[in-house]
């Protein structure tokens, strides 16, 4: 950029170019404080563009995508025992034991007529998963034939210890409410 | 020698840049010869970030591979899974939907979008422009709204299936993809003019770390580095997948407008450009998108013989996908070339006579994540 930087017509172009370019960018920044708020329409729904977008985060909370996946829930009494989740999980956090129910045995708690298909065969002694594993890759909500395993768009679950975000949801008990649906 | 030339004397010093450095972008350690200012050679060390892709991809089934893929190049992720999902279909002979094929290019070219996004914010960070940086994440922003809608996540969206895609656009979606379209083409310009014309910029980018075109092929360059070389080789023009033959758009190649061909400059600027080419081509695949199924028929448990190599046109160049099959459930093998690796073998050579303060804008220039590189 300097090669011709002794003649002196060269150095007031110099000056010239810089001052340009600065002014330019600096128009585009204060054109941006000046319709701080004219923006934010163009994007109809989304509020974001010129003006504050940070979100104070502890006291606001930005609205999440009731589909967004984050920390899984299992509703035990839907929860055929079919292992399904476990077996596509990739990163192996699912762990279930299961026995076969005995003849005079009815594990639904619901009638005949409700749950539709076929009485559950399999008798739950444990569900387990591990949220330290999990990748939240959704892989497990899909394949679950009844739909028990679900992402919640809960995420305010950190623990202060790792072993305390192995759930077993048989008897779940956490510190963090969980919410409802 | 006089005690005044031996307290100036010069002499070669190595320092270590990285692991931990902002502006390597990533895990990489770059060993660094230097005389005075001038670099006397670079030497990248790699491995920081090794996390076993292809060891755990031989022990997982096909579709099992697919949130690992996302791991690779993690700002790009929806074109990572598309190049191994493509992979698959060619290995087991089943061609994705035509609605689940304009799906994936759209969120291909706005995972595009992001990702170009994200390389001009944190470069212009690097040189010391903070405001482009604020202004690209401030976009790229909405992008990861429309996906986190669409997919459920973020960053790592496990979208992009063999046979098709996961979910399909919730309701009004279509909608915000359009009004982003709209949205984002002045705001893109607003960020061209405060960087590309900068005298700062220019100064900092112009005739720096230059990548010859004879250079470049002999790497092996792809993608954007490639182009900003003044080669034309886009492999959506050249060997079109999931239907990009049907869309209009144009390669960029580097220009003379500033700078020589070859240099940061060129490849920033064919980054910027190639924005705008992939707004149009969001723009045409939301008009030709059509109702009907987002899943091919896939049989549950993917097995396979044979082999197949694919390669697609990520945001960071060609990465390709080397798949051997053996009839089990799970692949026999997984490799992947990554065009980030292939980008940092030419370090040794360009970087030697360089400025120290220049190898943070060569760094940013060639645009790689360390994910993808280290696998």
């Amino acid at each position: 950029m300097n090669e011709t930087q002794g003649s002196l017509k060269q150095y007031f172009a110099n000056i010239r170019e810089a001052v340009t370019s600065v002014s330019k960018g600096m128009g585009i920044t204060f054109r941006a404080f000046l319709k701080s708020n004219g923006m934010r329409k163009q994007l109809g729904s989304v509020d974001y563009g010129a003006g504050p977008v940070t979100v104070s985060y502890p006291e606001v909370k930005d609205d999440i995508p009731l589909n967004s996946r984050n920390r899984l829930f299992n509703h035990v009494e839907g929860c055929i025992a079919c292992n399904q989740c476990a077996v596509i999980c990739p990163v192996e956090c699912i762990t279930i034991d299961s026995r076969k129910k005995t003849a005079d045995e009815n594990l639904d708690e619901r009638t005949p007529a409700e749950f539709g298909s076929k009485p559950k065969k399999l008798k739950l002694l444990r569900y387990e998963i591990d949220e330290a594993l999990c990748c939240f890759c959704g892989l497990c909500t899909e394949v679950c034939p009844t739909e028990c395993i679900v992402h919640t768009p809960e995420f305010e679950y950190s623990k202060y210890d790792r072993d305390k975000l192995t759930y077993d949801y048989l008897n779940f008990k956490d510190d963090n409410p969980l919410p409802k649906g | 020698m006089s005690t005044t030339q031996e307290e100036f004397r010069t002499q070669e010093i190595t320092i270590n840049m990285g692991p931990q450095h902002p502006s390597t972008h990533g895990v990489l350690r770059l060993e660094i010869v230097t005389d005075g200012e001038i670099i006397k050679a670079a030497y990248p060390d790699l491995g920081y970030l090794h996390r076993c892709f292809e060891k755990h991809a031989e022990n997982r089934e096909y579709l099992q591979v697919v949130p690992f893929t996302d791991r690779l190049d993690y700002v790009a992720a929806m074109n990572q899974e598309l190049g191994y999902c493509l992979a698959v279909e060619k290995l087991i002979e089943v061609e994705a939907t035509p609605r689940a094929q304009t799906i994936r290019v759209i969120v291909s070219e706005l995972q595009r979008i992001a990702s170009h996004l994200l390389a001009i914010g944190t470069y212009s960070l690097d040189i010391g422009g903070f405001t482009p940086m604020l202004y690209a994440f401030r976009d790229r922003e909405h992008i990861l709204g429309i996906f986190e809608e669409l997919s459920g996540a973020r960053l790592l969206y496990n979208y992009v299936r063999p046979g098709g895609v996961a979910r399909d656009l919730s309701r009004g979606l279509e909608e915000k993809i359009r009004e982003f379209c709209r949205y984002f083409v002045p705001q893109l310009v607003e960020i061209e003019e405060l960087l590309s014309g900068n005298a700062i910029f220019m100064d900092r980018t112009c005739k720096v770390g230059i990548v010859s075109p004879d250079m470049a092929v002999a790497y092996g360059f792809s993608g954007v580095n490639l182009r900003g070389s003044g080669i034309d080789w886009d492999l959506r023009k050249v060997r079109p997948y999931s239907g990009y033959e049907k869309y209009e758009f144009s390669s960029i190649t580097a220009t003379l407008e500033h700078g020589v061909i070859g240099d940061c400059w060129n490849r920033y600027n064919c980054r910027m450009k190639e924005m705008h080419e992939s707004v149009k081509i969001v723009e045409q695949a939301l008009a030709r998108l059509e109702a009907g199924e987002i899943m091919a028929k896939v049989p549950k448990a993917i097995k396979a013989t044979g082999e197949v190599y694919l390669e697609t046109e990520c945001p960071r160049g060609n990465l390709g996908y080397y798949i051997v099959a053996d009839g089990s459930k799970q692949p026999y093998r997984v490799k992947v070339k990554s065009p980030g690796f292939i980008s940092l073998a030419c370090f040794d050579e360009l970087t030697s006579g360089m400025m120290l303060s220049d190898i943070v804008a060569f760094i940013g220039s060639l645009d790689f994540v360390m994910g993808e590189v280290d696998r």
